[in-house]
């Protein structure tokens, strides 16, 4: 909380920017040597390292050289303006974006030695190690109990019953729903609120047993409360998974981690510790995002 | 913004006071407009009464029969002269002379040949099939007299009912004046009697309405429909699912979709002629039988399965096919474990809209060979059988009176098929309906 402090008494306190760098934020002068990645791209025992990942939807350029790690254990927030690229980045690190039929990746993903755009990689493993939970909560239209066990029993998981329920209480503890649903198992995920809704999606992800979760503005559709709930569960999920967060909300990306990652255009502007980026950044584009310049 | 002086040049108006003339123009084009659909409903509503009514006013007499009580004497010298008491024996034995013995004792004044064949002609001719069954199940009867109730003859049938008077011309009517006293005077001892027309239920077609019925259509219908059903159905709910979700988007799958979706179009008796050129002359397949009728049908039907099944898929949010990809299912695993649970509805409906159709079409059918004149009731998919919407056809053909309220009924009973298909798909839309 005292790197928020500094935050907005540092905004407060910014002097307005030169005039000569704010034309360069136009895309026609947005040249290569403007947009190099500052700040240290790498991270000491990482999960996932990218390395020059490239995304194309047919002829749109969406994604421009991008390289980052993910580090192990870590929360990273990804920022940006709308459109800049972040949820298409976050899509690549599990190959969701297979689903679109005119989305082409290029580049490297490596997680644990291998790179997962590689043609022999079995893409269903790959979604069991990398979960991903969405923006809009989506629970299946099945009970809440399957909704967590569906996940286990594909993979084969659970070897019995008894320890399918055991994964699925685990899991909805995990998740801080297990007090609100437990004599509700029976009934249908969607008959929940929104919050619960996506604590329950949250809690699919994790039954899986997953290594890294991604989120996708996963309180962007949440009230208040429910974010907090959910930003509260995010800190206690860090001491089993690596997480990876994509917000438009600085704010939540100053509460909840720990590397932040700004996005602009396509192209991954800066990176570094949250505590930096948010009092202290180093380009100009970061400083103007977060003074509020554009949004 | 609500003065308008500068506009019309008069004392300043307010918007609001133009839009209230306007108003009353627009309240007025809307009460006509609600007065064209409620005439139209009206109107068709009329039109559908009418339907019903015409044919349900000519079609309900034929669900009763006359019949003619006699006391047959089972006499067993006319039976089984040679005293062999087995099934062939009583098989051959002459049961017209039964019936015979049985008239001129009722009336043994006539005697001269003329009026006997006109006493006889007031049974129906199958009359005496009806009575061998009767001894073939109760061979207990012989030696005994017994009151039987068999079928009248149609002329006598559509008599008793009214649909046929007594007035005018003796050489104009069908029953002649001798045949009209003795019908009276049977009926004036409770010899006729009017029952439920169980043989129309039971029976395969015949040239005598009396004995006609639509048992053989029901099965030869039944049984067209199931080789429709057993073949359209699973073919086109995985072709649906392949096109929908495993197959890739290029020039060939374009074709394909423009292709199925023309097909919908195509007229049926297109279908008949591919039924009779391919099925009956290349492969040799049986005529007239249920299977080449269930293979055009479903010929027919595939491609309206196929659309009604790729839109329930397309109706699938893409929600769902993200959380079950992102959970790690393979794609085989979320099309059948997430989105086919949610498009079966859509899929169902389509379906028994597609079979309702086939059910009631008749004019690929009549290519192959369907409007063939069949008694016995089919058994099996290969025996050569008719459908109900060709028997109503061939009903309507014949001349003779009793056809004309039989031509109803059936048309009555493939309407309450229809209903009752149609019902079925509205009742399991509305339960299956899902809410994601």
């Amino acid at each position: 909380m005292n790197s928020l402090m500094e935050f907005k008494t540092s905004v407060s306190h910014r002097e307005p920017p030169r005039m000569k760098n704010r034309e360069k934020t136009s895309e026609a002068s947005f040249n290569r040597e403007y947009a190099k990645t500052v700040g240290d791209i790498t991270s000491p025992n990482p999960r996932i390292e990218c390395r020059d990942v490239n995304v194309y939807y047919g002829d749109k350029h969406a994604i421009q050289d991008v390289s980052l790690d993910i580090g192990r254990n870590e929360v990273i927030a990804l920022i940006g303006p709308s459109g800049c690229g972040k949820s298409t980045f976050i899509r690549c690190l599990n190959r969701m974006n297979d689903t679109i039929p005119a989305c082409r990746v290029t580049g490297q993903i490596v997680l644990d030695g291998q790179d997962i755009y590689d043609g022999s990689l079995d893409v269903v493993p790959l979604r069991a190690q990398v979960g991903m939970v969405f923006q809009k909560p989506n629970p299946f239209p099945k009970t809440i109990f399957e909704n967590v066990a569906y996940g286990p029993r594909i993979h084969g998981l659970a070897s019995s019953k008894a320890e399918l329920e055991e994964v699925v209480e685990t899991s909805l503890r995990r998740a801080g729903l297990w007090d609100e649903v437990k004599d509700y198992m029976h009934h249908p995920g969607t008959s929940l609120s929104g919050g619960q809704q996506q604590r329950l999606c949250i809690a699919r992800t994790i039954a899986v047993n997953p290594e890294v979760i991604l989120m996708d503005e996963p309180c962007s559709a949440l009230d208040p409360i429910a974010t907090a709930k959910i930003e509260q569960l995010i800190d206690e999920l860090r001491a089993h998974y690596t997480i990876a967060i994509v917000t438009h909300s600085m704010q939540q990306a100053a509460r909840v981690s720990q590397r932040t990652a700004y996005f602009h255009l396509g192209r991954l502007i800066e990176v570094g510790e949250t505590a930096q980026i948010f009092t202290n950044p180093r380009h100009q584009l970061t400083e103007d995002y977060i003074t509020g310049r554009f949004g | 913004m609500n003065d308008l002086s500068e506009v019309s040049g008069r004392s300043p108006r307010r918007t609001i006071d133009v839009v209230r003339t306007s108003l009353v123009k627009r309240r007025q084009a809307e009460k006509r407009f609600q007065l064209y659909g409620l005439v139209s409903i009206i109107l068709g509503l009329c039109f559908l009464v009418i339907l019903f009514g015409s044919i349900i006013a000519n079609g309900y007499t034929a669900f009763q029969q006359t019949s003619i009580g006699l006391d047959i004497h089972f006499d067993p010298e006319l039976i089984d002269p040679e005293g062999r008491r087995n099934q062939s024996a009583l098989m051959e034995a002459d049961y017209d002379g039964l019936l015979k013995n049985a008239l001129s004792s009722l009336f043994p004044d006539v005697k001269e040949r003329q009026a006997k064949r006109a006493l006889n002609g007031l049974i129906s001719s199958g009359a005496s099939y009806s009575l061998r069954d009767l001894v073939l199940a109760k061979p207990e009867l012989l030696g005994k007299i017994e009151r039987v109730w068999v079928s009248a003859d149609d002329d006598v049938d559509m008599f008793v009912k009214g649909q046929s008077g007594r007035g005018g011309a003796e050489a104009e009517r069908r029953l002649k004046d001798n045949q009209i006293a003795w019908i009276d005077k049977l009926e004036a001892e409770g010899h006729i009697k009017k029952s439920f027309n169980t043989a129309f239920f039971t029976s395969g077609d015949s040239r005598e309405p009396e004995s006609a019925g639509i048992w053989g259509a029901v099965m030869g219908s039944l049984f067209t429909l199931l080789v429709t059903l057993g073949l359209s159905l699973p073919i086109g709910m995985a072709a649906a699912v392949y096109l929908e979700e495993f197959a890739s988007r290029n020039r060939w799958t374009d074709l394909i979709e423009v292709n199925i979706n023309n097909l919908a179009a195509v007229p049926s008796i297109v279908f008949g002629l591919l039924g009779l050129a391919v099925f009956i002359n290349f492969f040799g397949l049986p005529r007239s039988s249920p299977l080449v009728g269930g293979l055009v049908l479903s010929l027919m039907t595939l491609p309206v399965i196929i659309i009604a099944g790729r839109s329930a898929l397309k109706a699938v949010p893409p929600s769902v096919r993200e959380a079950a990809l992102g959970v790690g299912a393979s794609p085989m695993q979320m099309v059948f474990h997430h989105v086919l649970p949610l498009a079966v509805p859509g899929m169902m409906t389509g379906a028994i809209i597609g079979m309702a159709r086939a059910l009631g079409e008749s004019a690929p059918l009549l290519m192959i060979g369907m409007v063939a004149f069949i008694v016995d009731i089919p058994q099996s998919v290969m025996e050569p059988s008719t459908v109900l919407p060709v028997q109503i056809y061939l009903w309507a053909d014949s001349p003779e009176r009793g056809f004309v309220e039989r031509t109803s009924a059936a048309i009555m009973v493939l309407l309450v098929f229809l209903i009752f298909m149609n019902g079925l798909a509205v009742y399991l839309r509305k339960r299956y309906e899902r809410r994601w």
